[in-house]
């Protein structure tokens, strides 16, 4: 009998290893790492997807990992790319797409098979999602693709007979309607809003301006800015009809939902991606509504994008094209929408959906998708994402929350983001 | 004696070598590299760029290391006096042989082994502005309320106080030793010559409690600069900064803004500033200990 050394041993380990790792890869199939950012019931989704796809053919399949939320796993992607140790293919937010295309890291996808015919939405897509988008070589196609909408208590607005707001003027007047009081303290907000860039940049749409102008001046819509802020200055402070949630990124976008659901606001803003979410768990019918106008009417789009790794084997890039095209067929696209409250991100996804009768019987999906025709294009600016986390979202915070002028708010991180854009 | 001396000059050299390469590894490598890395911009994608003293020059002008460093400092500071005067607190109110007491020292010290987070997402409900239990209690005693955790006025102290509650049981728990140390003979002497409750708090318990004192000070500074969990859970270094500190800060520059220089210039700072209140802390017991 061999006697067992200590190399035996060693290469049993990492036999091991390597084993459990590949595991669940069957024999004879190519394979591909999915890198994905969700929790709760978008993870369960996608794991279904990602499950049908597997069971779908017999050559390749996909090993997804969940990596924690969206910066978590931003982080980690980097870390990893960096370290030649990324994954084949994950999603990331939109606003970092073109730091990591102009980063070198980002497969082109334009030669991929099939890539012009994918039907993909415009206004979701990479050639609508930026200006100039489509003269740019193909590095992402979209994923989980929202806008913002207004949630609507149904019961309490039908009790005071009110109406989904449709301009900035009657937002003011539902909102005061709809707060209550018990001497000094508010029972129930009429209004709620996570203070955060994505909100702001819709009102600043709203109110006729643009964050960064068309020759890539960072203005963050100057006078528009600034009535953007003033809105919700005068409904957080004069009208006090408004609750900024506690906390910041997505912990206080999940307390305006909870404020939401317990019936402590009467309307939110947030993300088309909660309405199954709060669909489902709310103890009151839910109405969803487009946001109002101002001067005129303006969303951003959010969300992931997907985007292939450069540095990935061909061979594992094949197999995540083979998935990114299988995900873009109506069944996989519309089963995600329904699924979860984003967006069908083609054509025919949206066009069988509405053959099946789905928006009649659910309204409240079509908003965001009607709401497409006023999306807001986002500049492709590396240093964008920058301008939003370092620059702009403190301040808001410091006008909204701190009381400062919101002119000198937005004249000094006009200053600043000057600076910062390249 | 001589048996105690080694076969070789250099065998004690040898049995340090494990310590030496773990350090070289994990503390003198990494702090030599994030001087290195505090020079440049990078943001682990590109080719590093050198910027010389640019990192440093745009935390000082943009107020972030200024602000990250009174918010440290704040907060330590409460964090500090908070946990030592609970801890001291309890341990003289439960420092007896009674069930009840040792009941009640468990249940204070069993915050203590909780994780950190656990006990951040506890306390962001008891927390909640409009139906937490802090505010439903004060409301139901007529008292006011305030936005706990989105006033930024308060945010931090909020902080601060759920630190304390966190770590006032380990503070309790070594004061409890430092207290049952004392000899009992000190006290019937004191009280022989007339000495109160309070003389023989002052003369008695206080001074023969100072080396415990000391420990906790240390115990309970070292956890207050490195609080992270609490501020990433609870309020994400916001409102308006407000509770952004040091180790936050640094998380932030590095996984948010994607900026590994400027992380790595606040990680040289908050070494030094470390390494300056440890000499100056033991700059403070050598002296006493001459004295």
């Amino acid at each position: 009998m061999t006697r067992l050394t200590r190399r035996h041993f060693g290469l049993g380990c990492a036999a091991a290893t390597l084993g459990c790792a590949r595991s669940s890869v069957p024999a004879g199939r190519k394979s591909a790492t999915l890198w994905f950012t969700y929790g709760g019931r978008n993870r369960k989704v996608l794991e279904e997807l990602v499950l049908r796809f597997n069971e779908s053919q017999r050559d390749y399949f996909v090993v997804s990992v969940f990596q924690g939320d969206y910066f978590e796993g931003l982080a980690k992607l980097r870390t990893a790319i960096a370290a030649k140790a990324g994954p084949t293919f994950s999603h990331v937010v939109g606003e970092v797409v073109p730091y990591l295309a102009e980063a070198g890291v980002l497969e082109p996808l334009d030669g991929y098979p099939g890539a012009g015919e994918l039907g993909v939405i415009e206004s979701l897509g990479q050639s609508g999602s930026w200006i100039s988008g489509a003269d740019r070589p193909l590095v992402c196609l979209p994923f989980n693709r929202s806008t913002p909408i207004a949630y609507v208590n149904a019961t309490l607005f039908g009790r005071k007979g009110l109406r989904p707001p449709k301009t900035w003027a009657e937002l003011l007047q539902v909102a005061k309607a709809l707060t209550e009081r018990e001497g000094d303290r508010t029972t129930q907000f009429g209004f709620g809003c996570p203070i955060d860039w994505w909100f702001w940049t819709a009102l600043v749409g709203q109110a006729g301006g643009k964050v960064i102008e068309d020759d890539g001046r960072p203005s963050l819509g100057d006078q528009a800015g600034v009535e953007a802020i003033e809105l919700w200055k005068r409904m957080v402070h004069q009208d006090r009809s408004m609750k900024p949630p506690p906390g910041r990124d997505y912990n206080a976008w999940e307390q305006t939902n909870q404020d939401f659901l317990s019936g402590r606001t009467a309307m939110i803003w947030t993300s088309t991606a909660f309405l199954k979410y709060l669909e489902d768990n709310a103890p009151f019918p839910v109405l969803a509504a487009p946001l109002p106008a101002g001067r005129k009417r303006a969303v951003p789009t959010g969300g992931t994008h997907w985007v292939m790794l450069k540095s990935a084997p061909a061979e594992e890039k094949q197999v995540a094209w083979e998935f990114l095209r299988f995900m873009h067929l109506p069944a996989q696209a519309m089963h995600w929408a329904t699924s979860t409250g984003y967006m069908p991100v083609t054509r025919g996804a949206v066009e069988q959906l509405k053959q099946d009768g789905y928006y009649e019987k659910h309204p409240n999906d079509r908003v965001a998708v009607e709401q497409l025709s006023v999306a807001l294009a986002w500049p492709w600016s590396t240093e964008l994402f920058r301008i939003q986390r370092e620059i702009v979202q403190p301040r808001l915070e410091q006008a909204v929350l701190g009381g400062q002028d919101a002119r000198d708010v937005i004249a000094s991180a006009r200053a600043l983001a000057k600076r910062a854009a390249p | 004696m001589n048996g105690l001396l080694p076969r070789h000059k250099r065998d004690p050299y040898w049995l340090l070598l494990p310590t030496v390469a773990l350090l070289a590894v994990f503390f003198f490598y990494p702090l030599v590299d994030a001087v290195r890395l505090s020079l440049h911009e990078w943001d682990l994608l590109t080719e590093p760029r050198y910027v010389g003293l640019g990192n440093y020059r745009a935390l000082i002008e943009s107020g972030e290391l200024w602000h990250a460093l009174v918010t440290t400092l704040t907060f330590s500071v409460v964090v500090v006096a908070g946990s030592m005067l609970l801890g001291l607190g309890l341990a003289l109110a439960l420092n007896r042989d009674t069930a009840f007491a040792a009941f009640v020292r468990g249940a204070v010290f069993s915050a203590y082994v909780i994780s950190w987070v656990s006990v951040a997402l506890l306390w962001l409900w008891v927390l909640d502005s409009d139906a937490g239990a802090l505010t439903a209690i004060l409301r139901s005693v007529g008292l006011p309320t305030k936005n706990w955790l989105g006033d930024p006025n308060i945010a931090l102290y909020s902080l601060a106080g759920v630190t304390i509650w966190k770590i006032a049981g380990y503070s309790m728990v070594l004061f409890l030793a430092g207290l049952q140390d004392i000899p009992r003979a000190l006290y019937e002497a004191a009280a022989l010559d007339g000495a109160g409750k309070f003389a023989r708090f002052w003369n008695v318990t206080w001074p023969l409690l100072r080396p415990t004192t000391a420990f906790v000070a240390t115990t309970s500074l070292i956890v207050s600069f490195q609080v992270f969990d609490v501020v990433r859970v609870m309020t994400q270094g916001g409102p308006v900064k407000s509770t952004t500190v040091f180790v936050y800060a640094i998380y932030e520059q590095v996984f948010l803004n994607l900026r590994v220089g400027r992380a790595s210039a606040l990680v040289v700072v908050f070494f030094g500033l470390l390494l300056v209140l440890t000499a100056l802390q033991l700059y403070a017991w050598r002296k006493k200990g001459a004295t």
